[in-house]
């Protein structure tokens, strides 16, 4: 459905966007994963036909997005990251007034709007002025005018960002669903994201494509980097016995109560990702045969760095 | 062009869902009411009435009033077109939709060129009010009228180019001020510079003062036919390109 063919996007001297290539497919649902500043945007934006490319091939459905920008812009619904949309509109106008910019025809203007708004759940807002609305309904009407014109193809910049938790649920499930229907683009920053909605990953950053592969493979990749234990006994002792476990680093007293004691530990980086969690096991186990009591176990995620470092550190061995 | 009505539908909601709508026709109007009534009071004492002078001609800009009026109307009306959709990030959904810049630009054109003319629209009541208690010539109004929308036409495409080609509505605001004034002052230096020279020539050439009496008094010249089409069509080919261009900024 999209195809990129070294792109790059300049902004004077700055590369924004740098060789990146890479293909959608029907029904996927592609995560774009990268820090702040990635070039995530930007590359949505020419996808979107918002900017231009300033080397390169993008086709969206088979149409090139600066040669037949028109064909190509009616094959996509796009959301952009801060969600702009005219306050003084309610939200059915705007959703009517968007299908009709989008040629969705008259006589099926009506079902198409109501039916984006059941799915991105604003049909109890519907007659509200958009300028009154929370921010999380914001973004859902955002993502019905993204989905209004039934595109083969949905774009969402960041759909998650400024939401609370319960709506970021919300989000994710609808566009779970979304993936049914349509080939879904998605950014976000955060790891947890792409791993709950998104059937494959694109890594970049600074401009550049990092990794591409399924989620499971992304998933897998992230061992976690340290571990705190909560232990009853004394905290020194404790502290000792854990230095000596193979594969631990630097070891430190969080925290001390009157019986327990939060101890953190640094797993070596040098250790792969299954050895990671043989670490965590052998904590438990050396903790345990030495008579303390252990009463939680927490083991840090790997965080976006960690996947970029096992991913970077993938490729250059491959 | 089928982006057109929806945009243009869109934009006349936006303008007259605002304060700012109803606040620029109300003190439009007032102003409008003033001055022709101060007209009509003036003509009433007039003695001399052997003078080409009618309250229609003087109406259609023999006073100053005229021209203040399009200077605090039309800058205001044009700056938030562009400006705004910008600031807000809103011109990103628009311009993804299918919908050529063309077909975006003349739409918030028409829509506000719409505005301009709802505006004048009660005015005609003025000469409804003249044509009952003396004679009133048609033909001169019609061509008055015609005056007022060229005049208008221009300023407004002038408006809705400064708003495409800055961010801010307030500079975009202050541009349009300020063209329109220098065009103005321009204009006035008809009368100050000697006759016969270039300089006096530009100056009456586009002195939209001498403009509006022609039309005021029932001349429809082809030369000002000319300049004010370009004042249209100039400034609208610029926001086009303009529009065109953001995307490769």
């Amino acid at each position: 459905m999209i195809t990129v063919s070294h792109l790059t996007k300049r902004y004077g001297a700055h590369l924004a966007v740098d060789d990146v290539s890479f293909e959608v497919a029907r029904g996927d649902v592609l995560g774009f994963l990268g820090p702040n500043g990635a070039g995530k945007s930007t590359t949505l934006r020419i996808l979107a036909g918002f900017l231009g490319p300033t080397g390169g091939k993008v086709t969206i459905a088979g149409h090139d997005v600066v040669t037949s920008s028109f064909e190509a812009r009616r094959s996509i619904g796009y959301m952009p990251e801060s969600v702009p949309l005219y306050p003084e509109m309610r939200v059915v106008e705007y959703l009517r007034f968007r299908a009709d910019l989008k040629r969705v025809p008259r006589t099926r203007r009506r079902a198409y709007v109501d039916d984006a708004m059941r799915k991105a759940g604003v049909l109890d807002v519907a007659h509200r002025r958009i300028g009154h609305l929370s921010k999380g309904y914001r973004q859902r009407v955002g993502l019905a005018d993204a989905i209004v014109a039934r595109p083969p193809i949905v774009i969402l910049d960041e759909p998650t960002a400024g939401l609370d938790p319960n709506q970021i649920r919300d989000t994710r499930a609808l566009v779970r669903e979304l993936g049914r229907d349509h080939t879904v683009v998605l950014s976000t920053h955060i790891l947890g994201e792409v791993e709950a909605c998104a059937t494959r990953v694109l890594l970049i950053h600074q401009g550049k494509l990092v990794a591409e592969g399924p989620t499971d493979r992304i998933r897998s990749m992230r061992g976690s980097s340290a571990v705190e234990i909560v232990v009853r006994g004394d905290p020194s002792a404790a502290k000792t016995v854990l230095a000596g476990v193979d594969g631990i680093g630097d070891v430190s007293i969080a925290q001390t109560s009157d019986e327990t004691t939060r101890l953190r530990m640094e797993i070596a980086k040098t250790l792969g990702l299954a050895a990671r969690a043989d670490a965590t096991e052998r904590c438990v186990a050396a903790l345990v045969a030495a008579g303390f009591g252990v009463r939680e176990v927490h083991a840090d995620g790997g965080s976006l760095e960690d996947v970029f470092a096992s991913l970077t550190r993938d490729e250059a061995a491959s | 062009m089928r982006a057109f009505w929806p945009i243009y539908k869109r934009e006349l909601f936006a303008f007259f869902v605002t304060p700012l709508a109803w606040v620029l026709i109300v003190v439009f109007l007032l102003v409008q009411g003033m001055h022709f009534f101060l007209l009509v009071d003036h003509f009433a004492l007039e003695l001399d009435v052997s003078s080409d002078e009618t309250p229609l001609s003087a109406f259609f800009g023999n006073t100053v009033l005229f021209y203040v009026v399009l200077f605090v109307l039309v800058p205001p009306m044009t700056m938030r077109l562009f400006a705004e959709e910008r600031r807000s990030g809103t011109i990103e959904s628009l311009m993804t939709a299918p919908v050529s810049s063309a077909a975006v630009v003349l739409a918030k054109y028409a829509a506000v060129l719409t505005t301009y003319v709802a505006m004048w629209l009660p005015t005609v009541l003025y000469l409804v009010i003249l044509g009952r208690t003396g004679a009133l010539d048609r033909h001169q109004a019609a061509s008055a009228y015609l005056g007022v929308l060229l005049v208008g036409a221009g300023y407004l495409s002038l408006g809705l180019c400064a708003s495409a080609l800055t961010r801010s509505q307030f500079l975009a605001m202050i541009w349009t001020a300020l063209v329109l004034l220098i065009l103005f002052t321009l204009g006035v230096g008809e009368f100050v510079t000697r006759e016969g020279t270039l300089m006096h020539d530009v100056c009456a050439h586009v002195s939209v003062w001498g403009h509006m009496n022609d039309f005021a008094s029932g001349i429809v010249d082809s030369r000002w036919l000319v300049f004010y089409g370009t004042m249209v069509l100039l400034p609208l080919y610029v926001a086009t390109r303009a529009v065109d261009a953001w995307r490769w900024g």
